[in-house]
């Protein structure tokens, strides 16, 4: 007998009970969808997390933190740097170090407070550093400034009239409104010496000023120096990194040239990111990547998918016991005809997969009109979650969080497991089918 | 065509502590060759039918062999016998047993389904057979639309569309009244004279057993001695 054949008989037997068969697939697609939706909760939650992390920090990048040799750990220096430019897959390491003190920097009457960082700027720039305007610094005097620093230069910065009352920001008025390229600025450090506060005015010119970052709440308003400015206010601190606090005199080593307190590794790209990584951890260094971390958070939120479908699969069994129950029914209505069936030749093998194809039948459209349920609930639990959520809590959701997302993976999954247990579910009443009597089947006795 | 040899059977009554048995046929042998017309007779619990049963695989024998077309289906599993029935054998019996839910069409084409033929061999197939059992006006009709005599003939459709060489009869002219019984005889024996379609028919009537080439007397499960009118 042929499948379509088979199919044209179920069709025929699906049309004879129309209400029972409907009842049925809605059992299974309410279970199917039931599924579909409560593991889409999980990978919502890990699309959103996941998401949030490579926003927040650049794939490629591995932190260096130090390195390990005897249960010690040693701030890198440039025979690192250069290792680390050796490893293959890396395509840049930025190294940065930063003055411990914060300078005051002043262009006319205007005051700002920033960090400051000496860097490598030809590494950065193959780290896909980017400037919103200006140029790289070409001598020791030039720098360039973070895309926030503006917002932080300030006329009369110790009047407490500057902040807006409502919103706690600066007033614009006293905020600095000229282009910064081409500006020359006063970069004012201090030493304590004996109690007394000295001070040193450097005088830098902004060359450029960083492109933004990517995330909204990321702020940039540091200053970007030369290694010998750097230098300079070491020398005249006396301290590393121009740190405050600490007698010159105690300290053995000022000169910090040749360590950095921040190296980054960029490797080529993301698949090189893990054979960077095993290497670096190989040779002793104190690493961090966001893959690694990724996978850890991979990890929870699987073993976390894996229970919502296990949870959802009950659904499914429940509509099982309705499909096994509209199975029985059908084998025994149908006994009769079974009977004259098998009487004139049916093999029970055909008889079998007639009952298993309209189980599966049944299974397949619950599987498919749950799919399509699921995926309109999503979409509305999506849209309407956030503003129900606002207004009973009157909190506001963080921007992009996504509740329920439903990938290919879990509709291939979750109609899988339908399948799997509709088919299951039908395979006894399909074996009772074979195993009708002909004689008592045609005398009706069954 | 049909050959069976020292034939048994019992059936088992009553559970495992009172099981009793109940001998039905004792040691029945007879031979049917292809293109005869040959009737089993007897009266009601004689064990015809239950030979008729046997013959047809739907139950297996106590004791004893079947051979079918020098096959011996009494070894046959259930799936090879379900085969061995769809490919060579007819069956029409006395409460029709078409499928209520099908049209005298779609009763006939049924077998043809079950063989895997394809759809305009089906179509061919099953109007050439409604017309040569002369339903073709009735071909929309369901069974409970149609006579008694009609629906014997959408039975004697069903049984001889796959051309099968053995028809298996189980008081084929029980339900019909005299004229349309009669009507069915003629048309079983042009069937054995223009197609030599063995048949073998069980019934207690005098006038169908005479119509075969020899008949066959069953009492209390045995053969009657000299019975065989060959």
């Amino acid at each position: 007998m042929k499948i379509k054949d088979q199919f044209r008989f179920i069709r025929q037997n699906i049309k004879k009970n129309r209400v029972r068969t409907s009842m049925t697939i809605l059992a299974t697609a309410m279970g199917c969808a039931f599924l579909i939706v409560l593991a889409s909760v999980g990978y919502g939650l890990q699309e959103t997390v996941v998401k949030d992390t490579l926003e927040e920090q650049v794939v490629t990048k591995i932190d260096v933190y130090g390195h390990e040799s005897e249960g010690n750990y040693r701030p890198l220096s440039m025979e690192d740097v250069e290792y680390l430019e050796s490893v293959e897959g890396v395509k840049a390491v930025t190294r940065r170090n930063q003055l411990r003190q914060i300078p005051t920097y002043s262009i006319d009457e205007y005051d700002a407070e920033a960090m400051a960082y000496s860097t490598h700027f030809p590494s950065e720039v193959e780290s896909g550093l980017e400037l919103s305007g200006g140029r790289l610094p070409e001598n020791i005097n030039e720098v360039v400034v973070g895309y926030h620093f503006v917002k932080h230069l300030v006329k009369d910065m110790d009047n407490a009239d500057i902040y807006d009352e409502e919103s706690g920001e600066i007033k614009s008025e006293y905020l600095y409104q000229d282009d910064l390229i081409g500006k020359t600025m006063d970069m004012k450090v201090r030493k304590d010496v004996e109690g007394e506060e000295i001070y040193e005015t450097m005088s830098l010119t902004i060359v450029g000023v960083l492109e933004k970052p990517t995330r909204e709440w990321m702020q940039d308003s540091n200053v970007y120096i030369s290694q010998e400015i750097y230098a300079k206010v070491e020398e005249f601190t006396g301290t590393p990194g121009g740190e405050l606090g600490i007698d010159p005199e105690n300290i053995n080593e000022v000169d910090t040239s040749n360590t950095f307190d921040d190296v980054k590794v960029y490797a080529t790209n993301l698949e090189a990111v893990q054979g960077v990584s095993d290497e670096l951890e190989e040779k002793n260094y104190a690493i961090y990547s966001v893959v690694s971390e990724m996978k850890q958070i991979n990890m929870l939120f699987t073993i976390a998918k894996a229970g919502l479908i296990l949870v959802g699969t009950i659904a499914i069994i429940i509509a099982s016991i309705g499909i096994y129950n509209t199975m029985t029914m059908a084998v025994t209505e149908r006994a009769p005809d079974i009977g004259i069936m098998k009487a004139i030749g049916a093999n029970p093998k055909t008889i079998k997969q007639i009952f298993l194809l309209e189980s599966s039948y049944i299974g397949i459209i619950g599987a498919i009109v749950g799919t399509i349920v699921a995926y309109l609930i999503s979409l509305l639990v999506n849209l309407g979650l956030p503003i129900i959520i606002e207004m009973a809590f009157q909190d506001e959701l963080p921007e992009g969080l996504q509740f329920s997302a439903i990938p290919l993976t879990l509709v291939l999954i979750a109609v899988g497991i339908c399948l799997f247990v509709t088919i299951l579910s039908g395979m006894r009443p399909a074996k009772r089918a074979t195993q009708i009597d002909v004689l008592k089947a045609m005398r009706r006795e069954i | 065509m049909i050959k069976v040899k020292q034939l048994s059977h019992h059936f088992e009554l009553g559970k495992k502590e009172n099981k009793t048995t109940l001998p039905v046929l004792k040691d029945i042998s007879l031979q049917v060759e292809a293109g005869e017309i040959v009737s089993i007779v007897g009266k009601s619990g004689s064990g015809k039918s239950t030979l008729l049963n046997l013959i047809s695989g739907f139950i297996k024998p106590t004791e004893g062999d079947i051979w079918i077309k020098d096959q011996k289906v009494t070894d046959f599993s259930e799936a090879k016998f379900a085969d061995f029935r769809l490919n060579q054998m007819g069956f029409i019996f006395q409460s029709f047993q078409l499928i209520p839910s099908m049209t005298a069409y779609q009763n006939i084409e049924l077998p043809l389904i079950l063989k895997g033929e394809s759809e305009i061999d089906r179509k061919q197939k099953t109007i050439a057979m409604l017309e040569k059992v002369g339903l073709e006006e009735f071909k929309d009709h369901y069974p409970s639309e149609l006579s008694g005599g009609q629906q014997q003939r959408v039975s004697i459709g069903r049984a001889l569309v796959l051309e099968p060489p053995l028809i298996l009869a189980d008081e084929p002219t029980g339900s019909l009244d005299s004229e349309t019984e009669a009507d069915l005889l003629t048309f079983i024996q042009k069937l054995n004279k223009e197609l030599g379609v063995t048949f073998l028919i069980i019934t207690h009537d005098e006038e169908v057993a005479h119509i075969g080439h020899r008949s066959i007397t069953i009492s209390d499960g045995q053969l009657i001695e000299g019975s065989d009118s060959l």
